[in-house]
């Protein structure tokens, strides 16, 4: 675990999330050290996805509570603030945007997170470079974004938009369902080369088997909107062995750490 | 010689009907310089005229549009003293204007294309109204007995135009124009012809017509560019006839206009003959945009297709319908139609009706027609890689529109993009 704990690069506090009324986030805490990664972990439908696409800023969520980044509130902002102040959120189900290029669609992304208008050359280099360190085939560049795409294929965008966009603060959730092992291990291997000692990382998952790939620091057990248990990577394996059920009766409990 | 009977802005609405006597008729084309035969042939259609009654909304492909924004306002067989300037490019290009001759540059004039007033031949009878002829509707019939901005654009047998020919049809505020322009391509001949309607404002009408003859083994690509200024209405009819073995492209930009009517098509009259049709329209804030286009196989072994996209925004509508046809005596067809529709916004709203009439067995036909709003979550993941909402929206639509662009060939379909792109920043950022 890093020492970087009273400075936290991402943390959010008392945040509740509801959906056309219905409350499905219910107060959570969070706070990520630079270079560290966390897991939230729990079971299906406990609004872990809800979770992390209402820190992104999705416009359909009614969501109360404070996040910051990097010490700046973005509460307030849109999604496309956060993340050009380095906020991403690697989805769980990547959306499909039919007559957008792959590479048009970097481009720009790359050229809205830094600023500037990317140069084509630099530009090129630089995805080329990322689509071989993720074993990407050249030919994805002229296909049209997530459009007809396989699964795995799609979660290797992802890592790779991570990648090029250099994020400080890194939602990934459910990044590991669907792969296969040989798909997990190269995905994998990215989100560790992505982030190196200065990104945090937030991985929402179902499944304890990405954890054998990218070490968390932290592991957050997450069921009924709530925070229920926080440990280290020791948490994991006994979820593994255990199931969440021994944990349902601590749902009332509030978020160690 | 002039008709002076409609001189208030609602006169000629409440004529219900223009009044076009064959003597003014033909006055008017002794005044534009034209040969006998062409007057006679402008009397004949003034005659027709005056057996069609003015369109109303029960009318088949009137339902959408209110024909009566589509009057002329004042007097018709008028030539205007002054005529407002317009640039033309470098590359071979034509100003067509109210009571002018055609006025081609000098590029146009080397591009071995000819390029005259229409009627100004005897022969050219032979040839116009061929595709639309007077009796093919009011406008066409007003149009064939008062148009007053004719060209004829001959592509000699076997002659490849290398440069598309741009035909700069310039509307004007508070005044009616008639444009009608005839294309022949001669046997083997190939070449583009890139039809911009450009120029309007407040009180700009325009009655077009358009006859395009693709002659045997001739490969024609014709681009209708409709983008005039706010406050212009217009009614386009354009048609395309493709002998045997011709090959026909027509890519169809409808942006401009409060309210406009294009009734586009294909006649597919020669055995091999191919006929395609892409088009895109925008409309936004309160357009009306209405477009029909059909294809009418008459002859056998014949194949067409036609993919129509519109993305509504703001409280535009659109509406557009589709009818393919083969007739009896055209077996082995292949006919496709796609038309698309992304509503931008709550109040935008698109209608799509595709209709086939296939009087004959052993064709291949197919037509798809869809509707949706934008999807929220495509905006949102846009947005989550740093990119604004109505950056975001415009990728979207540029996207939905891409397939259909990527149809066009090559520096056709750069200008066709430049033309989107120019169009979409003026797109509000509301999802």
């Amino acid at each position: 675990m890093s020492d970087s704990r009273n400075t936290p690069i991402f943390s959010c506090h008392d945040v509740h999330v509801s959906v056309e009324g219905k409350e499905i986030v219910k107060g959570v805490d969070l706070e990520v050290g630079a270079g560290e990664k966390h897991a939230l972990m729990g079971p299906n439908g406990s609004g872990k996805s809800t979770l992390a696409a209402a820190l992104m800023g999705h416009p359909g969520l009614e969501v109360t509570g404070r996040i910051e980044l990097a010490g700046e509130d973005i509460s307030e902002l849109e999604a496309d603030e956060r993340a050009r102040l380095g906020l991403f959120l690697g989805f769980q189900y990547p959306v499909a945007v039919p007559g957008v290029t792959v590479a048009s669609f970097l481009r720009a992304a790359m050229s809205a997170r830094q600023g500037r208008d990317v140069p084509v050359k630099e530009f090129r280099l630089k995805m080329q470079a990322a689509f071989e360190a993720l074993g990407v085939p050249r030919d994805f560049a002229g296909r049209y974004l997530n459009d007809g795409f396989s699964g795995g294929e799609k979660k290797r965008l992802e890592i790779m938009q991570m990648a090029l966009l250099e994020p400080r603060m890194a939602l990934l959730d459910e990044t590991d369902s669907g792969l296969d092992i040989d798909a997990l291990k190269i995905v994998s291997a990215g989100v560790n080369e992505a982030t190196g000692s200065e990104t945090g990382v937030l991985m929402v998952t179902h499944y304890q088997r990405i954890l054998d790939y990218i070490k968390p620091d932290v592991v957050h057990v997450f069921m009924d909107g709530r925070i229920v248990r926080t440990g280290g990577p020791e948490l994991a394996h006994e979820l593994e062995e255990r199931g969440y059920d021994w944990l349902a009766d601590t749902t009332t409990a509030s978020a160690g750490g | 010689m002039a008709n002076t009977a409609t001189d208030g802005t609602s006169a000629a609405l409440d004529s219900r009907r223009p009044l076009l006597a064959t003597e003014d008729v033909a006055a008017f084309s002794r005044t534009l310089g034209e040969a006998p035969m062409g007057a006679q042939w402008r009397q004949r259609a003034a005659e027709v005229a005056a057996t069609i009654d003015y369109p109303d909304r029960v009318r088949h492909l009137w339902k959408y549009t209110d024909p009566g924004r589509l009057a002329p306002q004042r007097s018709l067989l008028q030539v205007p003293q002054e005529v407002a300037p317009f640039d033309l490019p470098d590359t071979p290009a034509v100003l067509i204007q109210p009571g002018r001759a055609p006025q081609p540059n000098a590029a146009a004039i080397a591009s071995g294309i000819e390029v005259r007033a229409l009627l100004h031949q005897d022969a050219d009878v032979e040839w116009i109204g061929r595709a639309v002829p007077a009796d093919h509707g009011y406008f066409e019939a007003m149009n064939a007995a008062a148009f007053n901005a004719g060209v004829l654009v001959r592509i000699p047998r076997r002659h490849v135009a290398e440069a598309p020919l741009r035909l700069v049809m310039a509307a004007e505020a508070g005044r009616d124009v008639l444009p009608r322009v005839l294309v022949i391509a001669e046997e083997s001949s190939q070449a583009t012809v890139v039809e911009d309607h450009t120029g309007g404002g407040d009180g700009a009408v325009v009655i077009g017509v358009t006859e395009l003859l693709a002659g045997d083994n001739a490969d024609l690509h014709h681009v209708l560019v409709q983008r005039w200024q706010d406050g212009t209405v217009g009614h386009l009819t354009h048609r395309a006839e493709v002998s045997r073995d011709g090959k026909y492209l027509g890519a169809i930009a409808g942006f401009g206009g409060d309210v406009a009517k294009a009734d586009l098509g294909g006649i597919l009259a020669g055995p091999g003959a191919r006929s395609e049709m892409i088009g895109v329209t925008l409309p936004d804030r309160r357009q009306r945009l209405d477009h029909h286009t059909l294809h009418r196989h008459t002859s056998g072994h014949t194949w067409s297709n036609i993919d129509f996209k519109a993305a509504v925004s703001g409280r535009a509508r659109s509406a557009y319908t589709g009818l393919l046809r083969i007739e009896a005596n055209a077996p082995s067809s292949e006919a496709y139609q796609e038309n698309r529709n992304l509503l931008l916004s709550e109040r935008a709203h698109a209608d799509t009706i595709p209709e086939l009439e296939i009087l004959t067995d052993e064709v291949s036909c197919s037509h798809g027609a869809t509707a949706a709003p934008i999807d929220p979550e495509q905006i949102f993941y846009l947005q989550s890689r740093g990119i604004p909402a109505d950056r975001a929206l415009r990728l979207v639509v540029r996207g939905f529109v891409e397939p259909t662009l990527q149809q066009v060939p090559g520096g056709l379909r750069a200008e066709l993009e430049e033309l989107v792109e120019e169009r979409l920043a003026r797109l509000e950022g509301s999802a």
